[in-house]
C-alpha cells in the first residue's frame, strides 16, 4: 500500500498505512541519521515530519509518485535533516517548515488554536477533512453523519464561518490582551 | 442556503480560484467596492491557515501513535530491536 485512496481515508486506514511506512522506510533514515551522527529521538522527529509532508503529497490532486516511497521518504528526510544544519540549529520542528504563517508562532495564535481544539472541535474536525485531508464531500457526509451531500456542504460552510468569526474576534481580544 | 453562506461560499471559491471567468470577475469588483468583504477574505484565509495547523497537528498525534505502538507492544518486537541496535 503506497498511497491511500481518497474515499478511504479514515483514521483505521491511515494507521495501517503510517504503520506499513514505517516499517518499511523508518530503517533507512534511522541508518541515515545514525550515520551523520544524530540521536535515535533525532531520526524520530525528522522521520516523522517526512511523514507528515509525505501524507500531504499523497492527499494533493496531482501527486504521481515515480520512485519507490522509501526512497521518496529518505529523500525528504534527507532534506530536512540538511535544513536542520544550515540553520544552525540541530533540529526545526515541522511548524517552521513551510509553513510561513506560524513561523514565529505567536502566543495569541497558540492561545487561539487551543480555544478552537476545546470550543469548536467538531467544525475544526470537518473543516479538517475538507481541507486538509481532502476527502470526498460524500465521505465526510458518510463520517459526520449527514444524509445528503448538500446537507454537508451546507454544514461546512456553516462551519467555515462559525470558525471565521471566532477567528476574527478572538485574535483582536488576545492581541488586545498580549500587547 | 443563508446569504451570508452564499458569501462565504464565494470567497472559499475566490480563494481556491474556482468558477468560471464571469464569476471571477464580478467577484473581484465586490472587492474593490465593498472595503468589508476584502476583510472577509483575509478573515477567511487566515481560518484556513489554522484549519491546516490543526490537520498537522492531528496527523503528527496519530503517527505519533502508531510509534508507540511500534516500540512497546512485544508484537513489533523485532522491529524495535532493529532500530534501537544502530544507535547503540
Amino acid at each position: 500500500m503506497s498511497s491511500i485512496k481518497a474515499s478511504d481515508n479514515t483514521p483505521a486506514e491511515r494507521e495501517k498505512l503510517f504503520m506499513h511506512l514505517y516499517k518499511k522506510a523508518f530503517p533507512a533514515t534511522a541508518r541515515y541519521v545514525n550515520k551523520k551522527g544524530g540521536s535515535f529521538e533525532e531520526a524520530r522527529d525528522i522521520f516523522q515530519d517526512a511523514l507528515v509532508i509525505y501524507y500531504e503529497k499523497l492527499t494533493g490532486s496531482s501527486f504521481v509518485l515515480n520512485v519507490d516511497e522509501s526512497s521518496y521518504i529518505l529523500g525528504i528526510a534527507k532534506h530536512l535533516w540538511a535544513k536542520s544544519f544550515r540553520q544552525d540549529i540541530r533540529y526545526t520542528p515541522l511548524d517552521n517548515y513551510e509553513f510561513v504563517e506560524f513561523v514565529n508562532e505567536q502566543p495569541s495564535t497558540s492561545m487561539l488554536l487551543h480555544h478552537l481544539e476545546t470550543a469548536g472541535q467538531k467544525c475544526m474536525d470537518m473543516l479538517k477533512a475538507f481541507y486538509y485531508d481532502k476527502l470526498p464531500v460524500a465521505t465526510i457526509a458518510r463520517l459526520f453523519g449527514y444524509s445528503t451531500i448538500h446537507s454537508a456542504t451546507v454544514q461546512k460552510y456553516k462551519c467555515l464561518e462559525k470558525v471565521r468569526e471566532t477567528v476574527k474576534e478572538k485574535s483582536l481580544t488576545y492581541e488586545d490582551f498580549i500587547e | 442556503m443563508r446569504i451570508s453562506l452564499n458569501k462565504v461560499e464565494q470567497i472559499d471559491n475566490h480563494l481556491f480560484n474556482r468558477g468560471n471567468t464571469e464569476d471571477k470577475l464580478i467577484f473581484e469588483a465586490m472587492l474593490i467596492l465593498d472595503p468589508a468583504l476584502k476583510s472577509q477574505v483575509s478573515w477567511q484565509k487566515k481560518t484556513l491557515d489554522f484549519v491546516q495547523h490543526y490537520g498537522r497537528k492531528k496527523i503528527k498525534a496519530e503517527i505519533e501513535s502508531v510509534h508507540r505502538q511500534l516500540f512497546n507492544e512485544p508484537a513489533h518486537r523485532c522491529f524495535r530491536d532493529k532500530i534501537l541496535s544502530l544507535f547503540k
